[in-house]
């Protein structure tokens, strides 16, 4: 303490910065804010953001390596899916770091074992649907798809279905604990040296972003500083896309839906501006899934999110703090995903069956299209706030 | 002060992850009377922040945790 006080005034500064960043709780409506103005800087840069398709391309990496495909897949370094997720990863990780927050963390075996199959569910949901709860519902609802409509109704049936699977596995078969997270003595204060390697890897980000524009692809360092971003915003808000599906049958609380409604109309606005100018392809992010595949893929995905305890981006940001469930999730989410992607690819009758595109501002102009979703958005928000003070949607164990 | 606490009931949801955690704790309180305490055990960093708006909303008072190695105990007051 004495220390503090006489270190300079600009030091005092810096030091009260990193703790609000990283020690003082976010509030949830921010994370939303944030996470919706990234979305725009995202596809102002390059692209719309996306998680599964990182997944899937480390999956697809994995398959041809060992000889399963035929076709290398564009190398993890170049890809941009690739790219952001890595970002993600990179930024959870180095947050968790620099809040004294990472540890690897074990977890009973059934646990773990949810963890693997949540990870399949999910992947499976993602390739159906074009994209997890970030591509297929957040993103694809941003570029004013059709299919992220569907996504997000079947993320809401699944989510119903996984909580009720959980209901049913807490009175048949009560988790036991695994003890301890840290066990053993510890020679040296592991916790201390924590802030130093995160600010390190932080730093490291930047250094690849310049390395990457030194070889002409400032984009792709860019989009892997916009997933560092996402990492670091959605490590310390806690932000969890299930908890917005979840938490109104769980427990009733209405937090994270408003702050998902809040996200993505301002998302919503953003990529709007970028299509109707011009500025980017009216049919980016537009997944081919409308409905079948957003509906049904929304439905295994959601369960998949319950059962794992993580959805496509928090899946990613808990693997990154340590957890070994999350970490299989990962693992699993990016082997299936990929399989069952190249499935699809491989079937003229099952990519029929997964759907169309649809631009729903072909159908109901750019005003329409608007105003129908930030109502769809709005009837969401103000649901979850009703179902706060009732509790008519919530689920008794 | 959190040290002088005797809970009624202690549940240990260490290595558990969210929302292990927080359901387990539903279900504990159904079962538990008005004005008792339970003690909650979690290693997963989201229950700090997830067990004060699980008891908010409940209309339960949240009364306070304590850091532990590797873990964090909650305590809770049942409504």
């Amino acid at each position: 303490m004495n220390e503090e006080k006489q270190q300079s005034a600009p030091v005092q500064i810096l030091s009260r910065g990193y703790e609000k960043v990283f020690f003082e709780n976010w509030p949830m409506w921010l994370g939303g804010l944030l996470i919706g103005v990234m979305s725009i800087i995202t596809f102002a840069w390059a692209r719309p953001w996306g998680v599964a398709g990182g997944l899937r391309n480390w999956g697809d990496w994995f398959f041809a390596t060992i000889g399963i495909y035929s076709h290398k897949p564009l190398s993890p370094w170049i890809s941009t899916n690739s790219v952001l997720t890595l970002g993600l990863l990179w930024g959870a990780f180095s947050s968790a770091l620099m809040s004294k927050q990472f540890a690897l963390r074990p977890a009973p075996g059934l646990e773990l074992l949810k963890g693997i199959i949540g990870g399949i569910l999910m992947g499976t949901g993602a390739a159906m649907a074009g994209g997890c709860n970030v591509g297929g519902f957040y993103s694809a609802m941003s570029a004013l798809s059709a299919s992220g409509i569907a996504m997000m109704i079947g993320l809401i049936m699944g989510a119903y279905i996984g909580l009720r699977y959980l209901y049913w596995e807490l009175e048949h078969f009560p988790p036991g604990a695994a003890g301890g997270g840290e066990k053993g003595e510890k020679s040296f204060d592991w916790l201390r040296v924590q802030p130093y390697i995160g600010a390190l890897a932080l730093l490291g980000a930047i250094v690849f972003a310049w390395a990457y524009s030194n070889m002409a692809l400032t984009r792709v360092g860019v989009l892997l500083l916009c997933g560092v971003a996402f990492g670091i915003i959605i490590q310390r808000t806690r932000f969890c896309f299930v908890r917005g599906f979840r938490d109104p049958f769980m427990t009733g609380e209405g937090e994270v839906p408003r702050a998902i409604a809040i996200s993505l109309i301002v998302s919503i606005l953003g990529f709007a501006a970028l299509k109707w100018t011009g500025l980017r392809g009216e049919q980016v992010y537009v997944p081919q899934a409308f409905w079948f595949g957003a509906l049904v893929g929304g439905i295994i995905f959601g369960i998949g999110m319950v059962i794992a305890g993580g959805c496509g981006s928090g899946s990613v940001w808990r693997a990154g703090e340590g957890q070994i469930k999350l970490i299989l999730a990962v693992i699993f989410f990016s082997l299936s995903t990929s399989l069952v992607k190249a499935g699809i690819k491989g079937s003229e009758a099952l990519s029929k069956l997964m759907g169309h595109r649809v631009f729903l501002p072909d159908f109901l102009s750019y005003k329409w299209t608007l105003i129908l979703l930030i109502a769809l958005l709005l009837v969401y928000y103000l649901l979850a706030t009703w179902n706060e003070d009732t509790d008519k949607f919530t689920v008794e164990i | 002060m959190v040290d002088d606490i005797t809970p009624d009931e202690t549940l240990d949801c260490r290595g558990l992850s969210c929302p292990m955690p927080i359901l387990k704790t539903k279900k504990a309180i159904g079962k538990m009377k008005s004005g008792q305490i339970l003690e909650v055990l979690s290693s997963d960093p989201g229950t700090k922040n997830d067990l004060p708006a699980f008891a908010k909303k409940g209309g339960h008072e949240f009364l306070g945790l304590k850091e532990e190695q590797g873990f964090t105990r909650l305590y809770l007051k049942v409504k």
